[in-house]
């Protein structure tokens, strides 16, 4: 049985969760340039590595942010979005 | 608690239990309790009784149950003096008589056990408050009682339900037989017991599944009136 950690209710199995996506910065629709936005709208990088991933809790209806090595399929760590904006913002300070 | 309609009438403006679908047969005995008609008895007190031990399974939907949720969530239980649980993913008794579980930070639900009253005393409140949403519940809710209810356990969740790994407070939201359901662990009259809420589309379901691995078991079946005493 595979396990995924949810932030909120520790490590549960793969079965309650339900994949959302990749997690990817919008540019900011007000300045970006078209071409920029239509590539966000579009383009998908189906490139193998590590990548931040929705995904949700079913049982409890939490989405939360994973770190995903898709080639691997090992998480390096799951947050809520929320939590995570001062850690990221302290990083890149 | 009320008993009003004789065994196996259908009383056409009562709410009918979620479960009740897969309850049908001659020996059921029905009731109208909380203005939902609800199953209390499947046999004899003595075969019930028995079953309890083993591994009981109740249908006790028609409890009253209140939602509410929203960043002023906790303030507006404290102001009306409903004792709330301090963190997410655990449940306390306010007077004695109502459960209330914390589902998340702002995410209360509130059931009444026999006898209490705090639903009803919110549900009369219709001042709209800011920051606080009621959220109505439609749950199927069973109590699951006896020696093997953790071997049904095994054979319907992925989680260690045992009391050292679920707390005496713990709230777990999880997958039960397939579809997503809350879990705890509490004490009905002296009692150790199970609790399940799951939505009430799948009550007939649940209840099914509940049963017929009950009845492998050696269990079975109880009635709502084996728990109004």
């Amino acid at each position: 049985m595979k396990l995924l950690t949810c932030p909120m209710n520790g490590s549960r199995p793969l079965s309650e969760f339900i994949f959302g996506g990749e997690y990817r910065d919008a540019p900011d629709q007000k300045t970006c340039s078209d071409s920029e936005w239509a590539a966000y709208v579009h383009n998908r990088s189906g490139a193998p590595g590590d990548k931040k991933e929705w995904w949700y809790h079913s049982p409890s209806g939490t989405w939360f942010i994973a770190e995903r090595n898709t080639l691997s399929d090992k998480v390096s760590r799951t947050y809520l979005l929320s939590a995570n904006t001062n850690s990221t913002q302290e990083q890149a300070k | 608690m009320q008993a009003l309609t004789p065994n196996n009438a259908v009383k056409l403006d009562a709410k009918i239990s979620p479960a009740a679908p897969a309850q049908s047969g001659a020996s059921v005995q029905w009731a109208v309790v909380n203005d939902m008609q609800i199953a209390t008895a499947f046999a004899s007190a003595e075969v019930e009784q028995a079953r309890k031990k083993v591994l009981g399974v109740t249908d006790v939907s028609c409890f009253p149950r209140y939602g509410f949720k929203g960043p002023q969530a906790a303030q507006w239980a404290a102001d009306h003096e409903l004792a709330i649980p301090s963190s997410p993913n655990s449940w306390t008794l306010s007077d004695q008589k109502s459960l209330v579980l914390r589902l998340g930070g702002s995410e209360f639900v509130l059931e009444d056990q026999m006898g209490g009253v705090a639903c009803e005393k919110l549900s009369s409140i219709s001042a709209r408050v800011a920051g606080v949403y009621k959220v109505p519940r439609a749950d199927a809710a069973f109590i699951l009682s006896g020696s093997a209810v953790l071997n049904l356990f095994a054979e319907l969740c992925s989680l260690d339900l045992r009391p050292s790994a679920l707390l005496a407070n713990d709230v777990i939201m999880t997958q039960v037989a397939g579809i997503s359901a809350i879990v705890i662990r509490q004490t009905h009259n002296g009692e150790p017991v199970y609790r399940i809420w799951c939505d009430g589309t799948y009550g007939a379901y649940m209840w099914e599944t509940l049963i017929e691995i009950a009845v492998e078991l050696g269990g079975g079946a109880v009635g709502l009136a084996s728990y109004q005493h």
